[in-house]
């Protein structure tokens, strides 16, 4: 599992790969971290949370926006995610975790919310990609 | 006739500055493209032209979308984009505001000049960046809870009034006296007012700042006096938004939208445009929730200038009243409004209609005359700020007599980004262009961190003066004063 920032004018954008698609999510939340701050301490706890949606797009778009709004209202910086993605009926489902940073540990940049705009999730050879934009 | 074609999209040159994507395929309008020679070529570079013209996919979408001279690619909808659609039977869509409802600028004026600043910068600029919070994570100036919230959503700068942190002035040269009548509270989520009782007089990061600048330059001198700026005048710029509970209410109604009316969003050629139906359910809860955003970022705005006035208090021994730190005005950049505007596009067939001006990063700019802009203006035109980088100057526009024939009453925003922040990190390092602009430009520069000011340094910033030249010259927005910074401090 890995991911990088890719360019974007005004934005920045995460391109994520995974050999299952548990671990190509969680790469992209990394890169949701790694967008917000470039150095991350190994502090804070780990809390957990579902998300349901309708689609995968929706949940990759789900899960990323409840990343961001855990960050505000927990005040931590969630890293180091695990993720388990599922199909349930004709819902989606991913069980994530993340380890919260505290802010004050941090020096860190307000990623605004998660884009459709040119998100893309696919099935490759050696596993699942994704792409996806961020509002900064 | 000539033309200039980028990847593909052909555009045609209707007049000076004027450029136009013929409507073709599902296009419903044309698209205008307001830009000199080199400005085009900046906007050709991205994807911006192509999000322009997805834009024109939109349900009654009306005469053209346009796209301002600082026009960049965003998501979804262009940064830079103006789309007004019949407020009857088109459609409101959250991407073509942007996630931060309501970020914006406003300018207040001091009695100070220069000379009465000069070699007090470091302390001011450490006052500033103390006293005001700002980054991730820095709280706000009110953290009061819910209840708060509530309030502000509903009263905006009334309520600020209420609590003594604004003078019954500061709401008359306020859009709207700082309060959308349409505010509906309980449009907003749960979510969004969480994220918000934190955040309230907050800068937060990226793009957004809070600067003292002089005035260096007059071109219009009535104009100038009936703002009340002249040259070396010291005055402060305030460039946010909403914060987090603005980006979770377009979030959750990008949502609510594409659960509910996916069939209009299969028929566009982007998710991020997705719209409700004028009329529908959705559509008047977004409205009302924007609205409410709206107030929030004005309030937002309001707690951070008068907390500027308290700094400066100390720093002089004087009040603020005897420094006249009085507001000039505060411009949305991300909003959507109800108006009527004059459409159609034969001369003779043009008809008064209500219409959903979107305003991505773009300016409402309405000219002398108009009853929106505020009585102290009414008579020479709406004040429109718009900033440069930290190493350029800002301008002070006012309404042009040709925005409401070309935009829909509107003008540009700011001087457009040129450049990723990837690529400006790599290209700049931030304590170097901390220490150039200091030693070089005499301009103060505090940031939460060194990779912030890379990411902003001039060099990543279009031409400001380029962009104010196009727009001054279309008559979109009459150029009056320009600014330059002294201290400037970031999230």
């Amino acid at each position: 599992m890995s991911y990088e920032l890719r360019p974007h004018t005004a934005d920045v954008a995460v391109a994520a790969t995974g050999e299952r698609l548990d671990e190509t999510f969680a790469a992209v939340a990394d890169g949701l971290a790694a967008a917000t701050c470039d150095e991350i301490p190994r502090t804070g706890g780990r809390f957990s949370f579902t998300v349901r949606a309708e689609g995968l797009e929706a949940l990759l778009f789900d899960y990323l926006d409840r990343l961001i709004y855990e960050r505000d209202v927990r005040g931590v910086l969630p890293v180091a995610n695990e993720a388990s993605v599922r199909e349930d009926g004709d819902e989606w489902v991913i069980e994530a975790s993340a380890r919260g940073v505290p802010f004050s540990e941090i020096v860190a940049r307000d990623v605004k919310a998660v884009t459709y705009s040119e998100m893309r999730i696919e099935r490759t050879e050696e596993g699942w990609k994704a792409y996806v934009v961020l509002d900064v | 006739m000539t033309t200039r074609e980028f990847d593909g999209i052909r555009l045609e040159r209707v007049r000076e500055h004027v450029w136009e994507i013929p409507r073709e395929g599902d296009m419903r309008v044309p698209a205008r493209v307001l830009a000199s020679e080199s400005l085009l070529e900046r906007i050709g570079d991205d994807k911006t032209l192509q999000q322009l013209k997805n834009a024109t996919h939109l349900p009654g979408m009306t005469d053209h979308a346009v796209c301002m001279p600082d026009g960049h690619q965003g998501y979804g909808f262009p940064v830079g984009g103006v789309g007004a659609t019949d407020a009857e039977h088109g459609c409101i869509s959250p991407g073509a505001v942007g996630y931060d409802i309501n970020c914006g600028v406003r300018m207040m004026k001091t009695r100070l000049t220069y000379d009465d600043v000069r070699g007090r910068e470091e302390e001011l600029v450490e006052s500033l960046f103390a006293n005001v919070p700002s980054g991730l994570g820095g709280g706000g100036i009110v953290e009061n809870g819910i209840d708060t919230v509530e309030a502000v959503l509903s009263r905006g700068v009334d309520w600020a009034l209420e609590e003594g942190w604004a003078v019954p002035d500061d709401l008359e040269h306020c859009e709207d006296e700082g309060r959308r009548p349409d505010a509906d509270p309980s449009a907003v989520s749960q979510k969004a007012k969480d994220r918000g009782k934190n955040q309230l007089g907050s800068l937060g990061s990226g793009n957004h700042f809070l600067e003292v600048q002089r005035v260096t330059d007059v071109y219009r001198d009535d104009v100038a006096d009936a703002y009340g700026l002249e040259p070396e005048q010291i005055v402060v710029l305030i460039h946010c938004g909403s914060r987090g509970l603005g980006h979770q209410t377009c979030t959750d109604y990008l949502r609510k939208i594409e659960k509910r009316h996916g069939d209009l969003l299969s028929r566009l050629p982007d998710k991020e445009l997705a719209a409700a139906p004028a009329g529908s359910e959705l559509a008047e809860e977004y409205y009302g929730a924007m609205c409410a955003c709206i107030n929030f970022a004005w309030v937002n705005r309001q707690l951070i200038m008068h907390r500027v006035r308290q700094v400066f208090e100390r720093i002089f021994d004087r009040s603020w009243e005897s420094m006249e730190m009085h507001l000039l005005y505060d411009v949305a950049h991300n909003i959507a409004k109800k108006e009527v505007h004059e459409v159609g596009g034969d001369p003779q067939d043009r008809e008064e209609r209500e219409l959903y001006v979107h305003r991505k990063g773009a300016t409402r700019a309405f000219p002398a005359g108009h009853p929106e802009v505020p009585a102290a203006y009414r008579d020479v035109g709406q004040p429109i700020i718009i900033p440069g980088s930290m190493g350029a100057g800002s301008y002070v526009l006012r309404g042009g007599a040709a925005s409401m024939d070309l935009t829909f009453g509107s003008t540009a925003h700011g001087a457009g980004r040129l450049m990723s922040r990837t690529q400006a990190k790599q290209e700049f390092w931030g304590e170097t262009v901390q220490d150039e602009l200091r030693d070089q430009q005499h301009v103060y520069v505090k940031a939460q961190s060194g990779a912030t000011v890379a990411e902003e340094a001039p060099g990543v910033y279009k031409d400001v003066d380029e962009v104010v030249r196009v727009s001054d010259e279309l008559g979109i927005g009459d150029k009056v004063a320009r600014t330059y910074p002294v201290c400037n401090i970031k999230g």
